[in-house]
């Protein structure tokens, strides 16, 4: 590229980059000023002085510390459970011989055009049936499994050469073992692309919690913040300081596995 | 291989798939039926039954319609926003870059941060009143704007544009990697300009990526809830009330689980006829190397 086109590149890219990044900055900020300077009729850029003590305000405002810790167990079983479950079924579509096969196959990989809104109502009315609204069970089992995971091992399983489960089986390995000890040690790149989408996708749900939790013990943080934003008047210093903390995990998590979440999504847009 | 031992690959298959289709069918394929059953009901309890009665009342209703509109509207533009800036970023951080790699990365934060997060920190921002985005238009000369009153379904496609394009982005960027370069230099040798190069040779060796980020573009458009809900809670006057924010109200404020249900299996259809006219669209279009 030419000089001058190289600067027009730049420049586009250097004012995308600030719109991206903008809002979040500005949450940060927002999240350290007065009530009082939130509401003024002229913003400001950064607060006259920090209130750092807006983060332990919304902790004696609100259960946040409850918020957080409901929201982990949600996001963390069901990354386990992914990472624990999934991996098996596509070792059995990626390596198996079965009678309908293709046909469970697509069955299993139509569930991803099922959209979350036509499960909302009948899960809800479900859950309501086996008393698990407002549980944990509830918030988990409907997410339990995903047919992205599946395809995903299904994916990195396929080129493991069938001599090396051929050599194991010979040996005298059962399946199980073949499985834990060929199979899973080449899946690991993957299982971490998966936990990783799995977690953050599950720390920001806020539809199925919203519907499924109504007591303020089993809310998780997207929802719960939602408490300092009711009705007519926004606290926006808190409501701020609840966003940062929302997202601190999944910015710290995309600092250090960049490359993983890159891949996740060149991934998904392979299937 | 003999036929006993198939027989046991196939045994321990079946064990290992079994949990799988037990929760696919619970959790997903039953939920279906379910919908269609409630959505021949009425009452808080969705105990009497009306039989197509939920399907005549939401087509004749001018909320429903009017709600459709809005959820076209917005899905429109955020399909077409996202596949033009998603690809316009694509292609300029294909190019030759001095660190795209961060670029690509600081464009995909967006993406990754919650709804919640995006609807409540735009909603502040965009406020006419203590709103921060008005007076940086000040400083820069630029009148102050009645963002989410004057034109609120344009505000919020701009917001989810805002929280997709680095997806939509990377998604292409892959695409167009996996386009071999000798067919540039093919076209180059030929005499091509950059234009005639981007129209013959990128753009239709780009199309199933193109169909593929449509597709979610507009699932993503048509089950949109969060925004509306948190930025506009649909208003003003219905001007955002977009479908699942319709159909979320319908079944959780006004307890109507039967009417709720017949409105999304609706929606659903629809989302399953565009799906289908877009793999279609995009079959056409597809070049085989």
């Amino acid at each position: 590229m030419r000089l001058p086109a190289r600067l027009a590149g730049y420049t586009v890219l250097v004012a995308v980059g600030l719109v991206a990044l903008f809002p979040l900055l500005y949450m940060v900020s927002l999240s350290l000023q007065t009530q009082a300077e939130t509401m003024q009729g002229t913003p400001v850029l950064w607060p006259a002085e920090p209130q750092w003590q807006n983060y332990s305000t919304i902790f004696d405002k609100a259960p946040f510390g409850q918020f957080i810790l409901n929201s982990l167990i949600v996001a963390g079983t069901i990354s386990l459970a992914h990472v624990l479950l999934d991996p098996l079924v596509g070792y059995a579509f990626a390596k198996f011989r079965f009678p309908f096969k293709e046909t469970l196959f697509v069955a299993v990989l139509g569930t991803m055009m099922i959209p979350f809104f036509i499960r909302m109502i009948p899960l809800y009315v479900t859950m309501a049936n086996l008393g698990w609204l407002d549980t944990y069970q509830g918030l988990i089992t409907p997410f339990l499994m995903d047919a992205f995971g599946i395809f995903l091992c299904r994916q990195f399983i396929q080129p493991i050469p069938d001599d090396l489960l051929h050599a194991a089986r010979i040996d005298g390995a059962s399946e199980l073992r073949v499985y834990a000890q060929v199979i899973l040690p080449q899946l690991k790149p993957a299982l971490a692309v998966l936990a990783l989408f799995t977690f953050v996708h599950q720390w920001n749900e806020f539809l199925w919690p919203l519907v499924a939790t109504s007591t303020q013990e089993m809310r998780t943080v997207p929802v719960g913040l939602t408490l300092f934003a009711q009705e007519e008047f926004i606290l926006w210093h808190l409501t701020a300081a609840g966003a940062v903390v929302l997202f601190i995990p999944t910015a710290v998590l995309f600092l250090f596995s960049q490359r993983y979440f890159v891949r996740g999504i060149t991934l998904t847009g392979l299937k | 291989m003999t036929g006993g031992l198939q027989r046991r690959y196939a045994r321990t298959a079946l064990l290992f798939i079994t949990p799988a289709l037990v929760f696919f069918a619970l959790f997903f394929y039953l939920p279906i039926g379910n919908v269609l059953a409630t959505s021949t009901m009425t009452g808080v309890r969705a105990d009497q039954f009306v039989g197509l009665g939920n399907f005549s009342r939401a087509l004749a209703d001018p909320a429903v319609r009017h709600s459709f509109l809005v959820t076209v509207g917005f899905t429109l533009g955020v399909t077409v926003g996202a596949v033009v800036l998603g690809l316009a970023l694509a292609l300029l951080l294909n190019q030759n870059l001095r660190g795209r790699v961060l670029f690509r990365a600081l464009l995909l934060v967006p993406y990754l941060t919650s709804v919640v997060v995006v609807g409540l920190m735009w909603r502040n921002i965009l406020n006419p009143n203590f709103g921060i985005l008005n007076r940086l238009l000040g400083s820069l000369g630029l009148p102050a704007q009645n963002w989410l009153t004057e034109s609120p379904l344009l505000t919020l496609i701009g917001v989810q544009l805002w929280s997709q394009t680095g997806y939509v982005m990377v998604i292409f960027l892959a695409g167009l990697q996996g386009i071999p370069q000798m067919f540039h230099e093919a076209a180059l040798i030929d005499g091509a300009g950059a234009w005639r190069r981007f129209r013959h040779v990128t753009l239709p060796l780009l199309a199933p990526t193109t169909v593929f980020v449509s597709i979610m573009a507009v699932i993503g458009g048509l089950q949109m809830f969060g925004l509306p809900y948190l930025i506009t809670e649909g208003g003003p006057a219905g001007a955002t009330n977009l479908s699942i924010l319709h159909v979320y109200r319908a079944a959780f404020d006004e307890r109507n689980f039967g009417y709720a249900s017949a409105m999304s299996f609706l929606l659903l259809l629809v989302i399953v006829a565009v799906t289908v006219v877009q793999l279609r669209a995009g079959k056409k279009k597809e070049v085989t190397l």
